[in-house]
């Protein structure tokens, strides 16, 4: 069993946010989601505030939040999963996916 | 713990309308837009939350405690910015009573969401704003979600809403008991208001998407809610409430498979829901106590007449004749008028119903009006006079912009 991240990329552009009918969806799939894979998600994570702090080099400390391309990072998961195949196959049914969302999969180096 | 599927149906909906209004009451009308703020992460909070750790005994108290925390958070911030404590002295303990009150009985929760209701409809607030904001603040609907309901564009919506809120700021409008003497007055506004919520999604019935059926339930929860009030406990508020669950039991029935309208000659009568005509004909029963007669009372004495008849033919006309004639007195208008020829004309002929068509005044009419035309043309048509008729398809064509109106409008047209 290898670790893996799954980082959750959201839509840089302003978006409305969702309403509480669709957030009560949104419940019910990510419930779907930890009941299913829960032997697989070793930690559900968080989610990460719109805004924050880049440091760059040199010691510049600017408003963030980093954003490359059209996506930023908004939240993450960690699970475990035999290979690519596997993890690929837990974040597929990821509320996050299934909402049209991007999410990277990174296996851990296990250096630590 | 319990899944989330376990809860209940628009739950987040209508926590959100009443968490949105007990905070409302501690922090002024004019933090209104911070308190949907707060009231919105504490949704996403539960959403990341309660996915993975499953809905706790009490959701309902799990979200109040942590918007009310979010809220302190707020106040404190804006505190050290010095900005909130000149304004209102929200912090100070004894203002934080009923800030502290996670617990609600039953009653209470009807009445939060009441509060609001009440004040969307203060004389100083626009009318045409009013649904709107409505379905924002006290039904948790968001902007998209109105637009769509209400054929609004999303920039539109959300202007509605925001015209409302400036108000509230500028007449510096807060929410009041419910039991305050002029309160009795708004009700008349507060009827309109959850008539027109019901009617926004009646008539969308064209255009059939799930939005206009919640739109509709919407409005009869808040009816409900209303009569749960002693407030609101009126005869009018019943006949209003049995005005909306005879029309509602009769909404299945209105759209083909394909999502045309179905028109009331032509439904299949086994298709009304019969547990909404049971629940109108109780609340018919409880709108008959007092002498009252508002225009709800003759609705739903008409929508009842269509509800009980077993067939289109075994109607009864001259009832509905008169009820209509009623109906016009108490609120004169060129669709009250309208519907009274209709019956008029299956009573005692076309001829009749023609007549006082084109006896009225049509400078009153609305702007745009197909439906007065429609009904002139099919008249018309009735009487035998098919080049008479098409003029007025015509006419009812060029004052018609929805698409699948004018596609019906142009199929009778050319079948005259």
């Amino acid at each position: 069993m290898a670790k893996f991240l799954l980082i959750y990329r959201d839509s840089a552009e302003p978006q409305e946010a969702p309403s509480p009918e669709q957030m009560q969806q949104f419940l019910a799939m990510w419930g779907d989601w930890f009941k299913k894979f829960e032997t697989q998600i070793l930690d559900g994570g968080d989610a990460l505030q719109p805004t924050g702090r880049v440091l760059r080099p040199g010691g510049v400390v600017t408003d963030g939040p980093y954003v490359e391309a059209k996506e930023m990072l908004g939240g993450y998961s960690v699970i475990q999963a035999d290979d690519y195949a596997a993890a690929v196959a837990v974040a597929r049914e990821c509320p996050i996916a299934l909402i049209g969302g991007a999410i990277e999969i990174r296996e851990f180096a296990g250096l630590n | 713990m319990r899944l989330a599927d376990e809860l209940v149906e628009h739950f987040f909906r209508h926590e959100y309308g009443r968490i949105v209004s007990v905070l409302t009451r501690s922090l002024g009308t004019r933090h209104l837009e911070l308190v949907e703020d707060i009231v919105q992460t504490a949704m996403e909070r539960a959403l990341r939350h309660w996915g993975e750790a499953g809905v706790p005994d009490d959701p309902a108290a799990w979200l109040f405690q942590t918007a009310r925390r979010l809220a302190i958070d707020a106040l404190r911030r804006q505190r050290l910015h010095g900005r909130f404590l000149s304004e209102r002295q929200v912090l100070q303990p004894a203002q934080t009573t009923n800030f502290e009150a996670p617990v609600f009985i039953a009653d209470e929760i009807g009445d939060e969401s009441l509060r609001m209701l009440f004040l969307c409809c203060h004389p100083s607030v626009p009318e045409e704003a009013r649904v709107a904001f409505a379905l924002k603040t006290v039904c948790g609907f968001s902007a998209s979600e109105i637009a769509r309901a209400l054929f609004l564009s999303a920039e539109n919506a959300q202007k509605r809403i925001e015209r409302v809120r400036q108000s509230l700021r500028e007449q510096a409008l807060e929410l009041e008991a419910l039991n305050h003497p002029w309160m009795q007055v708004r009700l008349t506004s507060v009827h309109t208001v959850i008539y027109l919520l019901f009617n926004e999604g009646h008539f969308a019935a064209r255009a059939p998407e799930p939005i206009h059926v919640e739109l509709c339930q919407e409005a009869i929860r808040l009816g409900e809610l209303l009569v749960g009030h002693r407030i609101g406990r009126t005869p009018e508020t019943y006949a209003l409430l049995a005005v909306m669950a005879f029309h509602a039991a009769r909404l299945r029935a209105r759209i083909d498979a394909a999502g045309s309208l179905i028109l009331l000659d032509d439904q299949n009568r086994g298709d009304w829901d019969p547990e909404l005509i049971q629940a109108g004909m109780h609340w018919m029963e409880l709108a008959a106590n007092g002498n009252d007669l508002s225009r709800y009372h003759i609705e739903a004495a008409i929508a009842w007449e269509h509800c009980r008849a077993p067939s289109v033919g075994e109607t009864d006309w001259q009832q509905l004749l008169q009820l209509y004639h009623m109906l016009e007195r108490i609120v004169p208008g060129p669709a009250q008028t309208m519907n009274l020829a209709i019956v008029e004309a299956k009573v005692h002929g076309p001829a009749a119903a023609l007549k006082r068509l084109l006896a009225y005044d049509i400078s009153q009419l609305p702007k745009s009006y197909p439906l007065w035309w429609t009904v002139l043309a099919e008249l018309t048509q009735q009487a035998g006079d098919a080049s008479q008729s098409r003029e007025y398809f015509q006419r009812a064509l060029a004052n018609c912009q929805s698409p699948v109106e004018r596609a019906h409008l142009e199929q009778r047209l050319k079948a005259t």
